[in-house]
């Protein structure tokens, strides 16, 4: 059954790029990179019992861990973010404009 | 012993510059260490011009494989078409040192490297490895103008690049054409330029090919009318960069023309030869009016460097022994007065703060030698018997007069037109009354006779023994216009021998 | 046949060497502490005269030999040598340019005596004789070179040295204006050269590019080569010899120091010309047609420039439109194949016209360097001996038998006339009244009548013995020169012509005794004519006249300096602005400001996908991810 696993994890990632992309508030956008982060968690973890072998769960793990340290990164530049310019808002944050 | 010498001379200077760079050492001590790398590969080029010996072949041959798969060898060697480019980028460098006494070491570093790649590129066999030293000689002009250059030296530092790069881009896909050419005609791969010399080229891709190779190399000439990075670029560098540009990298742009485009593309260059030698010509004439109306000496040397880079490849175009020869001779003649010119240039801005002709006056008074040395190598810029610039140009203008009429004429007008504005230049800078800032104008010291010294004498050497010279490069010429015309150069030379009397038909 | 003769090299050698120990020695002391007048007049003088002596040698060397021998050659080294073309650094000396040697070094070293006085207290002394001495060493190469090309060494070498020594007091800006002027208009005659030894070269040089195996190939050249090289290398000789267009240089060469005047400007540079084109004789004596447009060229510049002559106020203009209008006459005697007449009559011309030179500035050294002739006046008797020198050189100049200018100049109107060119011959006797009334309005006017300025008048005295011991030597060349070819009629034999003879082709037209009297009486009559007139005019206390009419245009040189200035140089100068100015910022970049602008334009196009919110990146992320994959799966079914 592992297609419920896969749309579940499509769901999911959907959910988190629609975050992304429609959200402006900058915890929104990173809840919602999490979201999509454990969306592909959950397919390594499908197909690793699909094939019976360990590597999606190690790597499930592995992402979980990165996800842990860009958590910790992240929420220094969201403060950092708040600091120079007292607001959360992405649209603030437009230096690339061309 | 001197089985790597070319190597030594290619890679002592670029490896002592990269040093350089990464070490930490005192400005003092990076000029003396360039100093002493210039002056190592001063004595090696001396000693390999004295070696040499003219028979028209290649000498101080090395060949070895590098990228096998295609057929890319790290060839080097010298014959008598680069002998005496060779001889000037080994000659001119160690002047420089010595001048400027107080710059950066980034300045010196990048000289160095500079100088090991315009040897690279005037040695390379292979036409990628060519290539390859093509390109790096950008990158310390870049460095030098970018870094150390004049006030506007961003736009300027901007427009050789993208512009020189852009020819460079077209010659990289001529360059794999021909190699490709090459597999397809013979099934073997190969960039050695003697191997390529068998190719067959034909059609539209041929003469398409060849316009992106000329491209490249009329670029960095500068032929009319892709000449407009040159007076930016030369006014806005600093002077040592200015003299490497004008006494070396444009004449490997003349040089490059010579060795890697005539082998290959013989049909093309003698259909397209009258259109180039008539660019050259126009840009002589063009760029020696322009001179004219300059208020910055500097720039004014620029414009006077550009027409005397149209005339020399005028005697590239024009096929004949004797102005290809004078072009060659021309080459070395040119990089030694016009190099000094703005070497001597460099000086006065350097004391006086100002190299604007109307600031000067009357220096001949406070400094009869920098007079003198100025006056002889300006008088060899414009050409003037017993000095290196005669040879060079009569030649250049006997070939031309035989190639076409009308092209000699014009190129003859040289004479007329660089007197023009060089004596008008004297005359504001050198004579007229002095003024406050050139009342503190002091004369060479010691130490800069001594520099200026050689350089002045072998000025004035290549105009009254240039046979010496002469003898070095013309069987190279020989065979290389030989090359152009297999069948009908042979002709001639039998009519000619055996029936003196009725050669004046030919004309 | 030819002999070796290796000391020929020294002969350029010796002033070279002069040129470069004196230069040398300024160089280093100007500055702190000069050294004396007396040393770097001594050494000045050691080269020319050494070269003096040696010329002697070379005379009485070719002298020995007979006639049809008569050819010294030195090849010291190859100098170049390129396919065909081979160049020897080659010497020849034969009776022509040993006639040339003579009165070169002879004359040189006299001018190089005389201003040792004339140039005292100059701050620059040392680098003055410098100069001299390369411009003698630079002629004698171009005397001396075995070929076309050696010649050419020389040829620019005095070019040179004439613009140094015209703009050697160069604080002042005119001088080197006039310098440069010379220099270029020069140059314009240079291509011309250049141009006509190229076709040269391709037509007849293969066999060797020197003289002797041009003259040997010359037989071969085609008629369209063969004139057109004449014109070529006519243009050259009009740039150094002065000539029609290219004479405006000469009168503004004026702004030198006097001595320069008499030895370049007068006696020996600007006779190159005509030496040139006697050399090239086996070419032109082929072509009559190119002779022709020699001849005419000079007779009409000795017309134009007598015109001018008669007008001018300053004594050394006057001295160099008669200069200008004398190279006419040699000119018209080459271009007529009468090539002994024309170099007799530049050995004559190089002893007068130097005498009268170094006489005005004699004049003008006494007078305090005034040289306008409507300022001086009654100067005989305060300088007797610059007095009756100069009129000497009057005479001669005037060509009053005997004085040597009456039979050079009569040798060239007879040859005009026995060779049929009545033309030529009619105008040449008009120029020789014009000649002998300017040159005796100079005479008058300086001399006699009373002081026009007193106050330089009362400072006015005789200049040492170092400046007046060669005006006699020179005096008494330029009375006795015409000796040395008495034609039949006055019971001589032409020595000068027969020694001539094995350097130049030319054929002796033989005429009646009665038409060279009565050629010779007119010409006489004539100039008795101009001496009257300016004696009528001008001997007692003539007035400046305020010029109208013809006379005005005269005066202003036919506003020619003023058309050409205009025509050329305002040209030239136009073009360098328009183009730095207006076709280099705008026109010839276009190419380049094109690529750029098109770089610009879509730089700004693809600028709008540029928002700068990350979640329209990311936006663009999901798109091309999604077409990627598209792709993939397409790809993989």
């Amino acid at each position: 059954m592992i297609q419920n696993y896969l749309i579940l994890s499509v769901i999911l990632f959907s959910l988190g790029i629609l975050g992304v992309i429609s959200r402006r508030n900058v915890f929104t956008v990173f809840m919602s990179i999490e979201l999509m982060l454990n969306a592909a968690n959950l397919s390594f973890i499908a197909f690793s019992r699909l094939h019976e072998s360990m590597d999606g769960q190690v790597l499930a793990l592995l992402v979980m861990a990165v996800a842990a340290a860009e958590a910790a990164l992240a929420l220094a530049v969201v403060i950092l973010l708040h600091k120079h310019k007292g607001k959360l808002d992405t649209n603030v944050f437009s230096l690339l404009k061309g | 012993m001197f089985e790597y010498a070319l190597s030594v001379m290619i890679f002592l200077p670029i490896l002592a510059g990269l040093a350089m760079l990464l070490f930490p050492i005192s400005r003092g001590a990076s000029r003396i260490a360039g100093m002493i790398v210039s002056l190592v590969v001063l004595l090696m080029g001396i000693e390999l011009f004295l070696g040499f010996s003219g028979t028209g072949g290649m000498q101080y041959l090395e060949n070895r494989p590098w990228i096998e798969s295609l057929g890319i060898r790290y060839g080097l060697g010298v014959d008598g078409i680069s002998l005496l480019v060779l001889m000037t980028s080994a000659v001119l460098f160690p002047m420089v040192f010595s001048i400027f006494t107080t710059r950066k070491k980034g300045y010196y570093a990048n000289l160095l490297i500079a100088q090991g790649s315009m040897i690279g590129a005037i040695c390379a066999t292979d036409l990628v490895l060519f290539y390859i030293f093509w390109e790096i000689m950008l990158l310390p002009i870049f460095f030098m103008i970018g870094i150390y250059g004049g006030p506007k030296r961003l736009p300027a530092t901007l427009k050789i690049t993208i512009y020189t790069i852009a020819g460079s881009l077209l010659m990289l896909a001529a360059l794999v054409y021909v190699g490709v050419s090459y597999h397809n005609q013979f099934g073997a791969w190969t960039f050695d330029i003697v191997q390529l010399g068998a190719l067959n080229l034909g059609g539209g891709f041929a003469v398409l090919a060849f316009f992106m190779f000329m491209a490249a190399f009329a670029i960095k000439i500068p032929l009319f009318p892709f000449h407009t990075w040159l007076p930016d670029a030369y006014t806005e560098a600093p002077t040592a960069t200015t003299f490497v540009l004008s006494a070396i990298m444009a004449k490997i742009g003349v040089y490059g023309v010579i060795r890697f485009v005539v082998p290959v593309f013989e049909i093309e260059f003698a259909r397209f030869a009258i259109l180039f030698s008539l660019a050259g010509v126009v840009g002589m004439m063009y760029c020696g009016l322009a001179a004219i109306a300059q208020k910055d000496m500097k720039r004014m040397l620029a414009f006077s460097s550009a027409s005397h880079m149209g005339i020399i490849a005028v005697g590239v175009f024009c096929m004949n022994v004797q102005a290809l020869t004078g072009s060659l001779f021309q080459i070395a003649a040119h990089a030694t007065s016009t190099g000094v010119l703005f070497l001597f240039v460099g000086l006065m801005e350097e004391r006086m703060g100002s190299r604007d002709i109307g600031d000067l006056g009357g220096i001949a008074y406070r400094a009869p030698i920098f007079a003198t040395f100025f006056a002889i190598a300006m008088l060899a810029s414009v050409g003037l018997p017993g000095t290196s610039g005669f040879i060079g140009e009569f030649l250049i203008i006997l070939g031309a007069v035989k190639f076409n009429g009308f092209i000699g004429f014009l190129a003859g007008t040289s004479l007329i037109i660089g007197v023009c504005y060089m004596l008008w230049m004297f005359q504001r800078v050198f004579f007229e009354k002095t003024n406050e800032r050139t009342l503190q104008f002091a004369d060479l010291k010691v130490s800069e006779v001594l520099t200026f010294l050689p350089v002045i004498v072998l000025i004035m050497a290549m105009g009254i023994f240039p046979q010496a010279f002469i003898t070095k490069i013309e069987p190279a010429a020989q065979l290389q216009v030989a090359q152009i015309f297999p069948t009908t150069q042979s002709d001639v030379a039998e009519t000619t021998v055996l029936t003196p009397g009725h050669t004046n038909t030919k004309n | 046949m030819e002999h070796t003769a290796t000391y020929l090299g020294l002969i350029p050698l010796f002033p070279l060497i002069g040129a470069l120990v004196i230069g040398l020695l300024h160089m280093l002391t100007c500055r702190k502490n000069p050294l004396s007048e007396m040393l770097y007049g001594a050494l000045a003088c050691i080269g020319p005269v050494l070269s003096f002596f040696l010329a002697l040698v070379v005379f009485y060397h070719l002298k020995g030999l007979p006639a049809d021998e008569r050819m010294l050659t030195h090849n010291a080294y190859i100098w170049f040598a390129v396919g065909d073309l081979h160049v020897n650094m080659g010497f020849l000396a034969d009776p022509l340019s040993s006639l040339m040697l003579l009165f070169v070094t002879f004359i040189g070293s006299l001018i190089h005596i005389y201003s040792i006085g004339y140039m005292a207290k100059d701050k620059n002394f040392g680098k003055f004789f410098a100069y001299m001495n390369l411009f003698l060493g630079s002629m004698l190469i171009l005397v001396l070179g075995g070929g076309p090309v050696v010649m050419f060494v020389g040829w620019e070498g005095v070019g040179l040295c004439s613009y140094l020594l015209i703009s050697y007091y160069s604080e002042d800006t005119d001088n080197v204006l006039a310098g440069n002027k010379a220099f270029i208009v020069n140059r314009i005659g240079d291509l011309g050269f250049v141009l006509g030894m190229s076709v040269l070269f391709w037509a007849i040089g293969a066999g060797g590019f020197d003289y002797l195996s041009l003259k040997a190939n010359a037989h071969s050249l085609t008629p369209a080569i063969g004139v057109a090289v004449c014109l070529l290398l006519f243009v050259g000789a009009c740039g150094k010899s002065a000539q029609i267009p290219l004479y405006v240089w000469l009168p503004d060469a004026m702004a030198g120091p006097t001595p320069v005047s008499a030895l370049i400007h007068a006696a020996t540079m600007v006779t190159a010309g005509v030496y040139m084109v006697a050399r090239f004789s086996f070419i032109y004596a082929h072509f009559p047609s190119a002779g022709m447009v020699v001849a005419w060229v000079g007779i009409l510049t000795a017309l134009l420039a007598a015109i001018f002559g008669m007008f001018q106020k300053d004594i050394k203009k006057i001295l160099a439109y008669s200069t200008v209008s004398q190279l006419g006459y040699m000119f018209a005697a080459v271009g007529v194949t009468a090539y002994s007449a024309g170099i007799f009559h530049v050995f004559t011309h190089a002893f007068f016209k130097a005498l009268l030179f170094l006489g005005a500035g004699s004049v003008i050294y006494a007078l305090h360097h005034q040289q306008d002739i409507w300022k001086m006046g009654g100067l005989k008797d305060k300088m007797p001996r610059t007095y009756w020198t100069m009129l000497i050189g009057a005479l001669a100049l005037s060509g009053v038998p005997p004085f040597s200018g009456f039979f050079s100049k009569d040798e060239i109107l007879f040859s005009a006339l026995a060779n049929g060119h009545t033309g030529i011959w009619f105008i040449g006797v008009l120029v020789a009244g014009m000649t002998a009334y300017y040159t005796f309005r100079m005479i008058f006017l300086v001399f006699h009548g009373k002081p026009r300025d007193q106050q330089a008048f009362d400072h006015a005295h005789e200049p040492p013995a170092v400046m007046t011991i060669p005006l006699v030597i020179l005096a008494v060349g330029a009375a006795f020169a015409g000796v040395l070819n008495l034609p039949a009629i006055f019971g001589g034999s032409l020595n000068v012509s027969h020694w001539l003879a094995p350097s130049v082709v030319e054929h002796h037209p033989h005429v009646s005794v009665w038409l060279e009297l009565l050629a010779m009486l007119a010409s006489i009559g004539v100039v008795a004519v101009g001496i009257y007139i300016a004696f009528k005019k001008f001997a007692e206390g003539a007035e400046e006249p305020v010029f109208t009419g013809f006379a005005k245009v005269g005066y202003n040189k036919f506003y020619v300096d003023e058309i050409y200035n205009a025509l050329f140089v305002q040209t030239y100068k136009g073009f360098g602005s328009v183009i730095s100015r207006f076709l280099e910022p705008n026109v010839t970049d276009s190419h380049v400001r094109f690529t750029s602008w098109l770089y610009q334009k879509a730089g700004n196009a693809f600028k709008a996908l540029q928002v700068g919110y990350v979640r329209i990146y990311a936006i663009y992320m999901v798109i091309g991810l999604s077409l990627m994959s598209l792709f993939l799966s397409q790809s993989i079914n």
